[in-house]
């Protein structure tokens, strides 16, 4: 089997790390973006648990979380798929994060524009969207691209809830052809893969997204 | 005799936190009508002018705006901030939009205008301005100036009944702050209602024949810039208008 060989077989277990990665990704994203939002919002009484929420949740190793929602839950009778545990356990992990990067970029956004936006007659949830957001969104570039990544570099876990992921299918290899160096070598150059490919696109919506001559306040 | 003035204070008063801010202004403003409000440093003008809109809540006292008391509880905040122009110290365009998308928001999400008649409308106000080359920039690609009139243009895209400035001169050279002027006495020739804050002495003689006096939270004076540095009892009103501005 040469490094060729392995390379493709490791490459079916990309397709789950890219799955794992993107589903995990996704949930953060919209968490941390709800977050984010009913804080900006102040709406009354729910501060605390936002609170509660990030702060156990950024606590907890994605391990621990994991195994208590695949392993402990169907001990109160819920059975969790796979996928699932992961995006209920990563996901929500990196959703806590990256609420905690939205609040800082939500901080940036000069306060007289949203005065300004008010003064318009803009309804609160209107300035939120109209104005904060898309601002918002493009300060915290840096600090969700930090969070994707760590991620995929959390993907792994997926393996010990049964996703054969490409750390699974290198360790079945090694087990079969007792080659790790090189095994693991590729994988590294999978990942090194997976990770150019998220850099290209978000520079791609960067310069899609850019503002000439916009820094924060 | 005259009708009901577009905007009456009456008694109006602000605290924050236990500190009087505005004890009792009483203004009145006539449709067409320019106003400009002088005072030193912290003297409450930008919150009379935030009380009008109620981007800052009245302690107490009245406003009444068109005739109708627009302080107390069930009054359409956002339609009546439809109806008043604002033009902030610092401009506050927003920065992720171009000079046509910040004029054009409004009318789109407020008014309901489909793009391009917000398009339209929006490059009239911007051509009226000596804009409307610029519609494509974003504002951190334009200068001071140029901000100061998409500000503008952005307030009077919305048909409003008055146009409140806040200090429109003091982030722009003498030069722009003349052409400002320029500007703010145009508007009042076409008949657009204006109220503006000021420190400019400068630009409060050239635009409007009388300016208010606005100290420790009171109008102590109305009167014309001269009369107000050279005959008025207060010497410290006196004192205030006889100040030379260095411009
Ligand atoms: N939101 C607020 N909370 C507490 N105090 C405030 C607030 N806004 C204004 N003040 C205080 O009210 C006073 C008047 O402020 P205001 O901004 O109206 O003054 P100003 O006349 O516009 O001053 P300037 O000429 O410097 O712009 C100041 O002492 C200020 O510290
Ligand atoms: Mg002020």
């Amino acid at each position: 089997m040469n490094f060729l060989e392995i390379l493709v077989l490791l490459a079916r277990g990309a397709g789950y790390t890219v799955l794992v990665t993107l589903a995990c990704s996704a949930t953060g994203l919209a968490v941390g973006l709800a977050v984010a939002m009913l804080r900006r919002l102040r709406l009354p009484g729910v501060l605390p648990l936002l609170d509660v929420f990030t702060y156990v949740f950024r606590g907890i190793p994605v391990l621990v979380l994991l195994f208590m929602v695949y392993f402990g839950l169907p001990g109160i009778g819920l059975k969790v798929p796979p996928l699932i545990a992961m995006v209920l356990s990563l996901g929500l992990i990196a959703g806590a994060y990256l609420a905690e990067v939205f609040r800082g970029a939500l901080d940036s956004v000069d306060a007289t524009e949203i005065l300004a936006a008010e003064a318009m007659g803009l309804s609160r949830l209107q300035v939120l969207r109209l104005i904060e957001l898309p601002q918002m969104l493009r300060f915290a570039v840096p600090g969700m691209v930090n969070e994707f990544t760590t991620v995929l570099k959390y993907s792994p876990f997926a393996y010990t809830v049964g996703l054969p992921e490409i750390t699974k299918q290198a360790m079945t290899l090694t087990a079969t052809t007792q080659r790790g160096i090189e095994i693991y070598l590729a994988v590294g150059v999978m990942y090194f893969a997976i990770f150019r490919i998220l850099l290209v696109g978000v520079r791609w919506l960067e310069r899609h997204y850019r503002v000439p001559g916009m820094v924060p306040a | 005799m005259t009708a009901t003035p577009l905007i009456q204070v009456r008694d109006l008063v602000k605290e924050f936190d236990g500190q009087r801010v505005l004890a009792g202004v009483n203004l009145d403003l006539a449709e067409g009508d320019i106003k400009v409000v002088m005072g030193p440093s912290g003297c409450g003008k930008s919150t009379l002018l935030r009380c009008l809109n109620r981007l800052v809540e009245p302690t107490s006292g009245t406003i009444h705006f068109r005739g109708q008391e627009v302080t107390g509880p069930g009054v359409d905040v956002r339609a009546l901030r439809q109806g008043i122009g604002f033009v902030f110290q610092q401009f506050a365009l927003y920065r992720h939009l171009t000079v046509l998308g910040n004029v054009t928001l409004g009318l789109r999400k407020l008014r309901g205008l489909r793009r391009a008649e917000a398009e339209q409308k929006a490059l009239h106000e911007l051509d009226r301005l000596g804009m409307a080359e610029h519609r494509d920039k974003y504002p951190g690609q334009i200068s001071g100036g140029q901000k100061q009139r998409v500000a503008l243009a952005r307030a009077l895209a919305m048909d409003p009944a008055v146009v409140v400035l806040d200090e429109p001169t003091s982030a722009l050279d003498p030069v722009l702050s003349r052409e400002v002027a320029q500007l703010i006495r145009r508007l009042h020739d076409e008949k657009v209602t204006l109220m503006c804050v000021t420190h400019d002495l400068q630009l409060a003689r050239s635009i409007a024949d009388q300016v208010v006096f606005l100290d420790r939270g009171v109008v102590r004076a109305e009167d014309s810039v001269a009369r107000l540095s050279a005959d008025h009892p207060d010497p410290q009103v006196r004192a205030f208008f006889g100040r030379e501005t260095g411009t």
